[in-house]
């Protein structure tokens, strides 16, 4: 029998030098191995790919093009800066995205946090990201590099500007490992989406408002403080090294090379702090409660019995369930961006504020699937219909408590920008009725066409309930056009009519129909949901 | 005998699978009753119907004499649940829930503070009332589900599966909380498939396998001549030991 030496093993390599080619390899590895999956995914990867270098490719002949325009430095400057924000925000929504991102990986193996960032910083230049930002760098300094002082600081610059943005992605990501891993995280990552869905509206605006005006000069007061934040800074060196503006630009070099300097030290502060302490789950066990979060503030405003706690329960879940919060989230913005959007651009009416009312009257819809399978402790409760009544009611009255001021307020905004001030009662009385009758097939609508909504992920129907939410949605929704025609009607004949003097009447109309309709869809579903409390749960019970 | 419940040719089919078919089944109040089976007998759909949370296809059910679908009222009022796989509010803290719970019930305010004191403080989850449930370990959850249950002291509790998942520690005080609570004559009815539990906890037991009742009756009558309640459980839903030596016999010491 042979005996075999056993095999030592060596130092862990705790250099820079030594560590940097083992992490470029297995970021290498791992990109190859992107290809390796099943024939669809492989194809995805690859068109992605392709995709995004064709789009730096035309990025760079864009910025090329710029070469020579009075704009350009603008332009560059503000673009550094979109990409910056783009790397720093890019680990929180993509935690899984790059592998070699996530810290808690690495906590095992026997190394020192110094090296290692270094090592992990040579290795994230490796990728597609990296190639595609060195397009744009490369394309921004040519665009703005006039004379051989101004080229040699772009070479520093674009250097700089690509270290600043990837070790701000490590950075950031090495920071909030420990959010992205916890209760806290997935929560946020439900909201990221609506985060997303919010600001693109923004920019789509502020991209129409640009057009409009039909330059680029409005950007110009932008790219003055930008060009002194890092890593923009380091391309407006590029700028004033062109202008002869020598210490400026040697000041906005500087001030890059800080940031990196910065980023690196909180980065490897955070990666020593992961590899020291506990992970996540482990503190959140051993955490006592440290808010002293009494329950008495709120419930004393709220009436006694089950209303007020009804409706304590409804505005507590609509700050802490995460999908629920995005759901109102979204309808509160919707329901200001419109009205407000398109009065901003003149193309508004100020009937466009009963978008509020409409949209905040969605969040009636699907009551008990909110609720989740723990409606069973509310269907253990309700014995009769009064009880379901009641249980309507508050959820109702809770939704009220933010809607009423808010529609209010958005019409109030909406008409002071359009500046129609005679139409206000109008449209008050027309935002009330139509948020009593979305209030109304809302609530019939939850009692009959109740759904499953996912807790996690971005879905907000459980799969095969598709078909119910769109009947309870569309179907309520038609409904409720229906139930607040009469007053559509009254309205346009006053118009058309010429009774111009009367319209203020509509205010009150509005208000009592919407009222009526409100009590009358209440009282028609409470009984349908007293009957349905088994089929209620079982349906909102699949997600 | 005192009926704390009483079931009459209950059944209910999901689609081709027949989760309970026809049981009858009478349990007397005052006592600490399990209902045993292997996973997928039909346990949590027979407490759900029971319960008022599932709507049985056939049959009848009535809690301290008055029927759960006829007369919801009188019923609901009378029991507390815990059901296995049903989420609490989890995004309301412990105490939250408790006075939510409470105030839905009816409880007077004051009252409903009172005794959530008291259960958080026996169940031991003082120290984690004002933490979220969401951030609450299993055993934790169970407690909590507990003391909501118990909060309008019923008549009747149903327990399905507490003990699932539970740390030894928390199980001993809901234990400690459930004995106390029969020997005031309340009745328990609980569903395990941990055979030493039920027969350490309960006088009285019913046997559930493939959606029928297999016997019932008090601890010494279902167990018979068997040595243990697992082996007259065993002997009941017709799964004997394994057969010796026919198979994995290379498993274990020996020649590898």
């Amino acid at each position: 029998m042979s005996t075999t030496t056993p095999v030592k093993p060596t130092a862990p390599p705790n250099t820079t030098a030594a560590l940097t080619p083992v992490m470029v390899r297995l970021k290498l590895s791992l990109l190859r191995n992107g290809l390796r999956q099943s024939a669809g995914r492989r194809a995805a990867y690859i068109a992605s790919m392709v995709f995004s270098l064709l789009f730096a490719a035309l990025q760079l002949l864009g910025l090329l093009l710029l070469r020579g325009h009075e704009h350009a430095a603008t332009v560059v400057v503000l673009l550094t800066a979109v990409l910056a924000l783009g790397w720093a925000v890019m680990p929180l929504f993509f935690p899984s995205g790059d592998e070699t991102l996530d810290p808690t990986r690495l906590v095992m193996l026997p190394l020192r946090a110094k090296p290692l960032v270094g090592a992990l910083l040579a290795a994230s230049l490796v990728g597609i990201g990296p190639l595609f930002t060195l397009c744009l760098v490369l394309g921004s300094v040519i665009a703005v590099a006039h004379g051989a002082a101004a080229v040699v600081v772009g070479v520093f610059a674009g250097v700089l500007t690509i270290l600043v943005c990837v070790a701000l992605a490590r950075a950031v990501a090495a920071a909030n490992t420990r959010l992205l891993t916890s209760r806290k995280g997935r929560d946020l990552a439900v909201l990221s989406g609506l985060i997303i869905a919010v600001g693109a509206q923004v920019v789509n605006f502020g991209a129409q408002r640009l057009g409009r005006a039909g330059g680029l000069e409005p950007l110009e007061p932008y790219a003055d403080v930008v060009r002194w934040i890092p890593p923009a800074s380091s391309i407006a060196a590029v700028d004033s090294a062109g202008d002869g503006a020598y210490p400026v630009a040697l000041a906005q070099l500087a001030l890059s090379a800080l940031a990196l300097g910065a980023l690196l030290w909180w980065w490897q502060r955070s990666l020593t702090r992961l590899m020291t302490m506990p992970d996540g789950s482990t503190l959140a066990a051993a955490e006592q409660s440290a808010d002293k979060e009494r329950s008495t503030g709120l419930s004393r405003l709220l009436p006694a019995g089950r209303t007020g706690t009804a409706m304590e329960r409804t505005l507590r879940y609509v700050w802490r369930d995460p999908k629920t919060k995005a759901a109102w989230v979204t309808s509160l913005a919707i329901g200001l961006i419109v009205p407000v959007f398109n009065a901003l651009q003149g193309t508004g009416s100020v009937y466009f504020a009963c978008f509020a009312a409409g949209m905040l009257g969605t969040q009636m819809y699907n009551q008990f699937g909110q609720d989740t399978s723990a409606f069973w402790m509310v269907a253990m409760t309700i014995s009769s219909p009064r009880d379901a009544y009641l249980e309507l009611r508050a959820r109702a009255l809770a939704l009220l408590v933010v809607t009423l001021p808010y529609a209010a307020l958005v019409t109030l905004l909406t008409t002071g920008m359009i500046g129609d001030w005679g139409a206000l009662p109008e449209t008050f009385g027309l935002s009330f009725a139509l948020l009593g009758a979305m209030l109304a097939t809302g609530a019939w609508a939850s009692a009959s066409y109740a759904y499953s909504i996912p807790q996690e992920g971005h879905k907000n129907v459980a799969p095969g309930q598709a078909g119910l939410a769109w009947i309870s949605i569309f179907g309520g929704m038609l409904a409720a056009a229906v139930i607040c025609a009469p007053l559509l009607a009254l309205t346009i004949w006053m118009h058309l009519s010429g009774a111009h003097d009367w319209l203020w009447l509509l205010l009150p109309i509005g208000t009592a129909y919407g009222w009526l309709v409100t009590l009358g869809g209440l009282r028609l579903a409470a009984p349908r949901t007293a009957n349905r409390l088994p089929e209620i749960l079982a349906a909102v019970s699949k997600g | 005998m005192d009926e704390a419940v009483r079931v009459e040719g209950l059944w209910k089919r999901f689609g081709e699978q027949i989760a309970v078919s026809g049981i009858d089944l009478v349990l007397p109040a005052g006592k600490f009753i399990g209902l045993v089976g292997p996973n997928g007998a039909g346990k949590t759909t027979t407490l759900s119907m029971v319960t008022g949370l599932l709507r049985p296809d056939q049959g009848s059910v009535h809690v301290v004499g008055h029927d759960v679908w006829r007369d919801p009222a009188e019923v609901k009022a009378r029991i507390g649940v815990l059901p296995e796989g049903l989420r609490l509010f989890e995004r309301l803290s412990g105490r939250e829930l408790l006075e939510y719970t409470g105030r839905l019930r009816g409880l007077p305010g004051e009252e409903v503070d009172k005794r959530a004191t008291q259960l958080l403080d026996v169940l031991d989850l003082a120290g984690s009332q004002h933490k979220l449930v969401v951030d609450y370990s299993t055993g934790m959850r169970k407690k909590i589900g507990l003391a909501s249950a118990l909060l309008h002291n019923p008549e009747v509790l149903f327990l399905d599966e507490p003990f699932e998942g539970v740390d030894p520690v928390s199980a001993q005080t809901i234990r400690v909380v459930l004995e106390r609570y029969t020997a005031s004559g309340a009745t328990v009815v609980f569903s395990s498939h941990v055979m030493e539990l039920v027969e350490s906890l309960c006088d009285w037991v019913a046997v559930m396998a493939a959606g029928r009742i297999r016997a019932q009756g008090t601890l010494e009558e279902v167990r018979g001549d068997a040595t243990s309640l697992q082996d007259a459980f065993l002997e009941l839903v017709g799964a004997g030991g394994l057969q010796d030596g026919s198979s994995l016999d290379w498993l274990g010491g020996g020649a590898r």
